[in-house]
């Protein structure tokens, strides 16, 4: 069985690495909810119910190729500390980590692969793959699903599809989603009416953790609302149709900044840059908020593409838990935003190398 | 508080206690009047409000239909279902049927699952259907006295209904 730590040091398949792909569209996430048919809800259960769920599918879950050595745990296992990183990797959800005994989370190697036990719903099967492939992320998710059937009885109505504990989730229990990067739509004020739009055709926008959060780094998550009354590939191709769709209009916008107003978007990298470089305590807004614009850079070849990677990479890195999980503490927010700071600086240093130097040490 | 049938301002409320089972329904004017409490007088003296029907079997209904059975399984509450939008347990969704059917539309394209069904589901439902249909025309042919037709139709019945076996355990 994988220890956190050893699943902590690595970063996840999607996370890294994918290019031009990745230019706007980062990632692609479906989740499938599942129930037992004969036990309570999750948030409707007696401790002693949804522990014997967990024993129970705890083991079926593990049994499924590639999840053998993989990552295990009962969240009341892990600190709170260990839950927030797990949650900053989208491997748990905000709502499951605030669970205990009788909830866990199962996750394989490569962490494409996440299943939790006990969240809303008794089972909640996540696939996650760079870039917009959300197609690929179903076929991997169902092919979990339809090898659990086999051995699990899932609450199923005929008519009604996949019974889930909310009724917004009811029918194909898919909620299938994608975090896109528009710092050109925002940069040239055109973000909001983009997302009224997908707003009117039935589909969500949200930030960076999803409901309620608020938008850090131009990044948002696009997902289908709908789950009854369409079929899985109805709604993927739908979902996908529109994504292709503002990810064009992104590139768009970018091409026009670059030709319209192309000082404007040099002035708002290089400072971005400037900033990362040089400063010394930095909050992880501001972080999100000028990666993003450093990000944007190496898209638009302003500055080496190699950045895109460790923007990526610094993205994750430099949430609050994977910050203090790294410092082997627990840190208060100002030691945070100087160790946050000086992680920044040294990731940069290869790619944007200091003009100036005032890190102190004698040379 | 608002109405349980429209989610106006209640001001008509009515609470029973049968059984040690409370019971209760709050309604707007509108649609009390519409359902037919026009007389809350007439409620509380129990006279005799729709000409020859007592009031108690009209009041029976409504709490029937506002006030749904708690779910057997689990005791989830259809005041439960109000307050959180989500249910106990699978069971809740036969239970509280009607007050999920009418939350349906503002959530979901449309009301009947088009997705995947495990082949086993799939199956028993197709079979499910292809009675149905067969019993319907069984029912006619016989009404009509096509009684050659009707033996046939009762034949490919059982063979169904074997096939059925076959997939229910």
């Amino acid at each position: 069985m994988m220890r956190f730590a050893t699943l902590l040091k690595h970063p996840a398949d999607w996370m890294t690495g994918h290019g031009e792909e990745t230019s706007v569209v980062l990632t692609s996430r479906v989740r499938l909810a599942r129930n037992l048919s004969k036990s309570p809800f999750p948030g409707w259960s007696r401790k002693k119910d949804r522990e014997g769920v967990y024993l129970s599918l705890r083991e079926k879950l593990e049994s499924v190729p590639g999840m053998k050595d993989g990552f295990s745990h009962e969240l009341c296992d892990l600190d709170p500390l260990q839950k927030q990183v797990l949650v900053e990797r989208h491997l748990i959800s905000r709502e499951q980590a605030a669970r205990s005994e009788g909830s866990g989370s199962v996750v394989n190697r490569k962490q494409t692969l996440s299943l939790m036990i006990n969240e809303e719903d008794h089972l909640r099967i996540q696939a996650i793959r760079p870039s917009l492939q959300l197609k690929d992320a179903f076929k991997l998710a169902h092919a979990v699903d339809q090898r659990l059937e086999k051995v699990v009885d899932f609450a199923i109505d005929p008519t009604l599809g996949y019974l889930t504990a909310c009724p917004t989730n009811l029918g194909t229990g898919m909620r299938a989603s994608s975090m896109l990067h528009l710092p050109g739509l925002v940069l040239s004020d055109q973000i909001g009416p983009v997302l009224k739009g997908i707003n009117k055709l039935g589909l969500a926008v949200r930030g960076l953790y999803g409901e309620g959060t608020e938008s850090l780094g131009n990044l948002f998550q696009i997902s289908n609302q709908s789950t009854l009354g369409e079929s899985e590939g109805e709604i993927l191709d739908r979902l996908t149709k529109v994504i292709s769709d503002v990810a064009l209009y992104e590139l768009q916008a970018r091409k026009k900044l670059m030709t319209e107003d192309s000082i404007m978007v040099r002035d708002r990298i290089g400072r971005a840059a400037g900033n990362l470089s040089y400063a010394h305590i930095i909050t992880s807004k501001e972080a999100l908020n000028h990666l993003s614009m450093l990000r944007l850079g190496a898209d638009l070849t302003l500055l080496p593409a190699d950045l895109v990677e460790s923007c990526d990479r610094l993205f994750m890195e430099t949430q609050p838990a994977h910050l203090q999980w790294r410092a082997g503490r627990k840190l208060e927010p100002e030691a945070r935003d100087m160790i946050r700071a000086q992680m920044i600086r040294e990731q940069l240093q290869s790619s944007l190398p200091p003009a100036i130097d005032l890190s102190g040490k004698e040379s | 508080m608002k109405c349980d049938s429209c989610q106006e301002k209640a001001t008509v409320f009515y609470t029973q206690v049968t059984e040690g089972k409370l019971r209760k329904f709050v309604l707007c004017e509108a649609c009390a009047q519409k359902k037919g409490i026009t007389n809350v007088d007439d409620l509380l003296m129990g006279g005799d409000m729709l000409g020859n029907s007592p009031p108690q079997t009209k009041i029976q209904d409504l709490v029937a239909e506002l006030n749904q059975e708690d779910c057997n399984a689990c005791g989830f509450t259809l005041d439960d279902f109000r307050k959180v939008g989500r249910l106990g347990c699978p069971e809740c969704y036969h239970v509280f049927s009607r007050e999920i059917a009418e939350r349906l539309p503002s959530m979901h394209k449309g009301g009947v699952h088009k997705g995947y069904l495990p082949e086993g589901v799939a199956m028993k439902q197709a079979l499910k259907s292809e009675l149905a249909c067969l019993a319907d025309k069984l029912e006619s042919a016989i009404g009509d006295e096509r009684f050659e037709d009707a033996a046939m139709i009762r034949d490919q019945i059982c063979k169904i209904e074997k096939k059925k076996g076959v997939v229910e355990p």
